[in-house]
This record gives C-alpha cells, structure tokens and sequence, in this order.
C-alpha cells in the first residue's frame, strides 16, 4: 500500500512541473514594492513607455522608455530600491497613441507573464498619455479603485478585464473598454476594431452601446411632462437580436424607477413617460448601432448572439459579417419597465 | 518475540512458607512487625502474626484478629488444625481470609495489607485482610471540568475507581480483569469492558500486551502507554485518557476496553481512534447542535494551529501574489523595518510561545500566570513596538497557538504542535507546494496508524447526531453489538 501511494506522489510530483532547483524562491515581502497600476504608451521610434504606480502611502511612481513591455519592465526594477513586484497589477492604462498602434501585444504580455494576470481591468485614456495620468501616484490609484467600485455597484461605466477584451477581440474582431480623460474621470466608452482604436464614444452614444450590451448601468433621464419635470432612474436592462433579412430586431427591456417628481402622476400620465422612455432609449440604441455599423465594429456580439439562434448559418454568417454588418438595417423595440410614480 | 519467555522470576523467593522465612525476606525492613500471640492464655498454644506498618489499620489488628485470638475459649479448646479451620472459616471478624501456602502469595498480602498468621509446624499462613484506605477522596476532574454534568474523578485507589465504573454500569456484565504489572511495583492494573459488547478481540490483545510487560514499575503514565499502544515513532497519541469516570463508562458503552492501574487518577480506553481526541465529556450534554457546531470548530482549529505558520510563511515569502492586496500593503508596511526574515521570524516565535507556554507550566500558579503576562502581553507588544517581530507575525503566531487550546487533549495538541514547527520548516522550503507535501506526508503518516489493530482514520461521526438518531454505538468498529437502541 505504501508503495503505491508513493508511486502515486512521485507521479503527482513529475507532473507539477517541479524538479530540482525550480521550487518558488523565496522573496521578502518587506523588500517588496507592490505596484497596483500599469499605465503603457506609446513612444518614439516604435518605443513603449510604461509608467507605474505603487498603492500605499508612499505613492512610488516608475517610468521607463524601452522598445518592449518586459525590457521596460526589467529597466524599472533597476529604478528601485527594492524588489518591484508586478503580481498587484489589477489596473491599466492604456494611452490613446498606443490603443491607436494597437493594444495586442500588451494584452498578450499580460496573459504570458508570470506576475500579470488577465484579470487586470483595462482603461483607455482619452486625448492624454497613461503615463500622465498615473503622476498622480496614490490619487490615480484610489481613483480606479473606485471607479471599479462604483462599476459593480451599477454607478459608472462597466469595467472590462484585460481577459475579457482580449476574449472579445479573438472571437468577435473588436471590443469595447471604457475610457477616461486625463484627470481619470469617465468619458465614455473607446471601441476597438482588430486591435487598434476604432473611435470612442460619447456619453449618450456609451448608454446606447450598454443596452445593446444588456449592461445598463445607473443612468439618470429627465423627462418634460404635461409642463412639469420628471427624473427617472435606469436600473437595469435585458437585450435581445434576432437577425432577419438583413434586418437586425432589437428587443430590449428597461427597467428604471421613478427617482423625482413634482407631483403625483396620473395613469395617463405615466404611460406617456414610459412611451417617452421607451422612444429616448430606441434612439439611444439605433445611433449606437449606425455608429458601430460605421466603424464596423460588432464589439456587442451581434453576430454570436443571432448565430446562436440559427445555428445551422452560424458558421456562413460569421464569415460574411464583415461585409454584411455595415449594411444592415435595424429596427428597436424597447419595453420599459417603471417603478413608483403613484403615492 | 512471543516465543521468549517472560523474564519475571517464579517463584520470586523459593521455599516453605513459614515465618522465619518471611522475616528473612522482609529483613532490614523497619515497618515490618511480627508479634507472638499466645491463645487464649494458654501457654503451650501460639500462633506468630506478621504485617507491615502503614499497609495495615490498627484498630482492624486489634479488633479482628488480636482481640478473637487472645480472648476466643473455642480457639484455645480445640486442636490446632481445627482452630486452624474455624479462623479461616469466621473466628476472625474479616471478609477477606486467605490461604497462602507459597512464601511468593505470603509477601505480596503483606504488601497489599494483610496480616499473615503462622501456625507453629504448618508450612502456610492464613492471609486475613486488614488493609488500611487512607487515599485521596474523590474530587473534580481539574483538566476536564464539567459545566454541566457529574463532578467526581478518578483517584490514585484502583478499587475506588473500578467502584466507580460499577456505580455507574450496574450490569453484571462489567468484567474487571487484574493483571500485575511491574516487577518491583507489582501494580494490579484492570481491564474493564461490558461483556458482549466490547471486541473480544481488543480484549484479548490488551490483557496480551500487559502479560508481556516486563518493567519495574509504573510510576509514571508513560509506563503503561508506551508499552500497550502498537506504534512509538509517532507524537499522536494512540489510547485516550479521560479523569471522568462518566465518560470512562461512555466509552465502554461504545464498545471500547478500558484500562485502569492503581497510583494512576485516570482510565484509558481502547482503541483510540483519531475522532477520539476531538471529543468531550460534555458532547452529550450540550444540545447537538451546539455539539456538532463545537465539534466542528475544534477540528477547524486544530487544522489552524496546524497549518496557520506554515501557510503564513508560504503566502508571505512565496506566493504573495495570493493575499488581497490592502493586506498584502499592510504587511508591507509592518514589514519593512523588521530586521529579520519572515521564516525566521515565525520559527523564533514558534518556538518563544513553546518557552512561555512550558515556563507557565513549570511554575508554581501564581508565578506561572505573571510569566505569561510578561512574555505574553510585554515583551511581544515591546518586541512589535521595537520592530523586532512584525505584528502579522505576532497575531499569525497567537491564533495558532490559541487554536491549539480548543483541543481537547493535550497530548494530542503536543502532536500537532510537533507537524506545526515540522510544516512550518517545509513551507519556509518550498512554499505551498512543501507545506502540501507536508500535509500529504501527515495524512500518509495518520493513515498507517493502528490502535490495537483499529485504524486510527476510522472516523464514526464527525458530528454528533441527535441522540435518538444513534442508533449504532460510536466506539469500536469491530463491537458484537453495534445497535445500541431499537
């Protein structure tokens, strides 16, 4: 018996990878900077300038110019007194220069490297460098954190990890990452085509690309109604494709509540804000639509999500989507879903 | 092994028994005493007394066998062997009269209190019981107190304790088998069980294992342990010990053996399997819930003091990457003035919390707890403050040790207090993948374990069912009677 169960732990032993002289090495976490933030430009003459950012207190901030990730990465190490560690990169920014060259080889760096992680949330910085924003050091740092905070409770753009993009990009050719101006507050959403910038887009356009994604997030609407204001919240979203003689139906359930009011409303009169809501958003989701149709740039899954549906055509639709997608034609329905309004 | 004989001399002291031989073999002895005692004022009829001082309770000398032989007329009257057999019979007011006829059966019913007396010719004695009791009267169990529940313990008197035993299991089924043990201490050790329902062959194996013991004594409780239990290279500790004689008669009406010797204030059960060690005495008396949950939380803690150092090097030196990041920058923080490594570190407070803890135990009571206080509470906050020891470390090290306590047998703590200095060495090695190692290499050590043939892994209930819901006993796996209620 117990030579079989070390026969069996030998085996376990040869196929975790380990042999002599490769067990982990043993590191001082008190000789450690722990870098939160990665911020990737681009540089002259095909170079990289990567800038990053330590959390804690001390707000390190390193910066290095080198033709590739990791030879700017080891250049950084020299820059330290300690040991930079790149294993607590859960944030990074790219510049609009390089997001322009494309961001490929900085997403694959990050799913190759043994400290990075594809689970890093990826920013595109708008109309400034990544660097920049980054001199900050701590403030740029707790400022991301709470933007992802805020993310998942529903009140600012959505986040997309570095996985999740570069996922989007191998399988539907481009992806959407929300964007940031210098000062790191929310411009909207930079849609990418291939790997390189396709544009970005502005607030209203962002809420529409989020309906069509089913990833509403809190939006505020302010209604005029029989003379008097009414404020609504959007709290959710649920969207549907059926592709149809190159018409693309779009149906989307909104769900949104009643926020502000100066008076109580009559039934009447909460059926015209919801005809009105309903209108408000089939305009915000049709212009994000002609707008990705523009630029070609399905970074929403139209494709996948109607080829799910007819299976049998998937396979022809996917290789024709490229000159289909353009050209389609799209029709919205939207149901809106309200909450409160009547005491 | 089984085929060598037992070293023990037999007879012990070769020859007749008579009184001249006893006075040689308790020579140079002061509290032997022989006297004389002629019967019923008749001169030509004598009888010679011996006995030990101290073994024996003057007033039963005196009052039972003195008094009758001195002033009985029917003893005078008849013949000597007739006066022989009516003392054997009821003249001397004792219950417990023997005939010795070896000089072996004569020394030790001295030993164990009696009185011999010798008829002048007649190469035996009579062995009349006058044993004094002095003995520690039955208290609490200081290291398993009871909140709710009976109060009485185990004491150092055999008798007592096997009375106990039977106060609480009236069935005539109870057996208590002696055995001697020791060749200078001669102490009878009983093994107790329910008949029909113990394993008869764990029965066997322990009356076996105690026949074979050939020591001089047992004065310590590693004495009997470490000769009955099937495996010594490991620190778990393989046949459990309660001071309560309620959970003493538990265990037996689990099925298992219990094992009890004179000078020793506790009883044994066997086999001691690992679920053994994680139970208490007030599991039965607390709601099962409460029990499950307790029960629950104890293997929990001991599975952190286990593995809390270990797991605190590994993440720290090796992988850390693997701790959330505010605590990973706190660490940092604290981290950085310390002078030492992390694997230093906590090895040195590993072992300063294994120097307080056995220096708060060496010390007399008050003493001991100031000792804890200082090396406790001063000198770890001064050595934080100081930047000597991080405070991660400090706490990592603490709960562990604090978790270590919820156990409820210390000897079974002490083993895992052992694997803990072990696993936290293989962690400092190599990470998670050395402190897995270690892991594996405990649970390949725990599954070669036996008790008394029982494997030590063979777990009944990890947690404790409502009471009417068990309908097996929870002892020993191979019981003749598992069921115990319809």
């Amino acid at each position: 018996m117990k030579k079989r169960l070390l026969i069996i732990i030998l085996s376990l032993l040869a196929l975790s990878g380990c042999g002599s002289g490769t067990l982990p090495q043993a590191r001082e976490m008190g000789d450690m900077a722990l870098l939160r933030t990665m911020g990737v430009d681009a540089g002259e003459d095909g170079f990289l300038t990567v800038t990053v950012s330590a959390g804690g207190e001390e707000g390190l901030v390193l910066s290095a110019q080198q033709p590739s990730l990791s030879a700017a990465c080891l250049a950084m190490q020299g820059q330290s007194d300690r040991y930079v560690f790149y294993g607590y990169v859960d944030q990074l920014l790219v510049g609009e220069s390089l997001a322009k060259l494309g961001i490929d080889g900085v997403l694959r760096y990050f799913a190759q490297d043994v400290e990075l992680g594809l689970n890093t949330r990826l920013w595109m910085v708008q109309n400034a460098g990544a660097g920049a924003a980054l001199e900050g050091g701590q403030e740029a740092d707790s400022r991301l954190e709470t933007l992802r905070a805020d993310s998942l409770m529903g009140v600012a753009l959505t986040t997309r990890t570095a996985g999740e993009v570069l996922s989007d990009l191998l399988e539907e050719g481009s992806a959407y990452v929300p964007a940031l101006d210098g000062d790191l507050r929310e411009t909207g959403y930079a849609v990418f085509k291939g790997d390189r910038l396709a544009g970005c887009l502005d607030r209203e356009l962002s809420r529409g690309l989020e309906l069509l994604a089913g990833a509403a997030t809190a939006d505020v609407l302010q209604f005029d109604l029989n003379g008097g204001k009414v404020v609504v919240r959007m709290s959710g979203a649920k969207s549907g494709f059926t592709l149809v003689d190159h018409t693309i139906h779009i149906s989307c359930e909104v769900e949104a509540k009643i926020a502000e009011s100066d008076r109580e409303l009559s039934r009447e009169e909460l059926e015209e804000l919801r005809r009105q809501l309903e209108q408000r958003e089939e305009a915000r989701i049709l212009d994000a639509l002609e707008q990705l149709q523009e630029w070609n740039a399905d970074c929403v899954g139209i494709c996948r999500r109607t080829g799910m549906k007819r299976p049998r055509g998937w396979a022809e639709q996917r290789e024709n989507w490229e000159t289909v997608f353009p050209l389609l034609t799209a029709e919205a329905q939207v149901q809106a879903k309200l909450e409160g309004g009547v005491l | 092994m089984d085929s060598v004989p037992h070293p023990r001399k037999e007879p012990r002291f070769p020859g007749p028994l008579t009184a001249e031989n006893i006075e040689t073999i308790f020579r140079d002895c002061a509290d032997f005493s022989t006297r004389s005692i002629i019967l019923h004022g008749d001169l030509d009829r004598s009888v010679q007394l011996c006995w030990i001082e101290g073994m024996v309770r003057g007033e039963r000398m005196n009052d039972y066998v003195l008094r009758p032989l001195a002033q009985d007329p029917m003893l005078a009257s008849l013949p000597l062997h007739e006066a022989y057999k009516i003392m054997a019979q009821g003249a001397l007011y004792t219950g417990g009269v023997r005939l010795c006829t070896s000089l072996d059966e004569g020394a030790k019913s001295m030993v164990e209190g009696s009185c011999l007396v010798f008829f002048p010719g007649q190469e035996r004695a009579l062995s009349i019981s006058v044993a004094t009791e002095e003995k520690r009267s039955v208290g609490e169990p200081e290291n398993e107190p009871a909140l709710k529940g009976a109060r009485d313990s185990f004491v150092e008197s055999l008798r007592t304790n096997t009375s106990l035993v039977r106060r609480r299991l009236r069935a005539p089924e109870l057996r208590v088998k002696e055995h001697i043990v020791g060749r200078q201490s001669l102490t009878p050790v009983d093994v107790v069980y329910l008949d029909g329902i113990a394993d008869g062959h764990t029965v066997e194996l322990i009356e076996a294992r105690l026949d074979e013991m050939d020591i001089d004594g047992i004065e310590a409780t590693g004495n009997l342990e470490e000769y009955l239990v099937d495996r010594l290279n490991t620190p778990f500790p393989l046949l459990p010990f309660t001071q309560r004689p309620d959970r003493f008669c538990a265990g037996l009406l689990e099925g298992r053996v219990g094992i009890l010797a004179d000078g020793l204030p506790l009883g044994y059960l066997a086999p001691g399997t690992l679920d053994q060690f994680f139970k208490t005495g007030q599991d039965r008396a607390f709601h099962w819930m409460v029990a499950t949950a307790l029960n629950l939380i104890r293997y929990f803690c001991a599975l952190v003091t286990l593995l809390l150092p270990g797991l605190y090097i590994a993440m720290v030196t090796f992988h850390p990457e693997a701790i959330p990041p505010k605590l990973a920058l706190s660490i940092v923080a604290a981290k950085q003035q310390v002078p030492f490594s992390t694997i230093f570190e906590v090895l040195i407070m590993l072992l300063s919390f294994e120097v307080l803890q056995e220096a708060g135990l060496r010390l007399p009571g008050p003493i001991g707890s100031t000792v804890s206080i200082l090396g406790g509470l001063v000198v770890g906050s001064a050595a934080v403050e100081a930047h000597i020891v991080s405070p991660a470390v400090l706490i990592a090290v603490a709960i562990a040790g604090v978790a270590g306590y919820t156990q409820p047998s210390q000897d079974f703590a002490g083993a895992l207090r052992l694997w803990r200095f072990l696993l936290a060495i293989l962690a400092s090695l190599g990470g998670l993948f050395g402190l897995t190692a270690g892991c594996v290499g405990l649970l390949w050590h725990l599954s070669g374990l036996e008790s008394f043939e029982v494997p030590y892994l063979s777990f009944h209930n990890l947690i404790r069912p409502p009471l009417p819901d068990m309908k097996l006993r929870d002892g020993a796996v191979n019981s003749r009677n598992r069921r115990n209620q319809k």
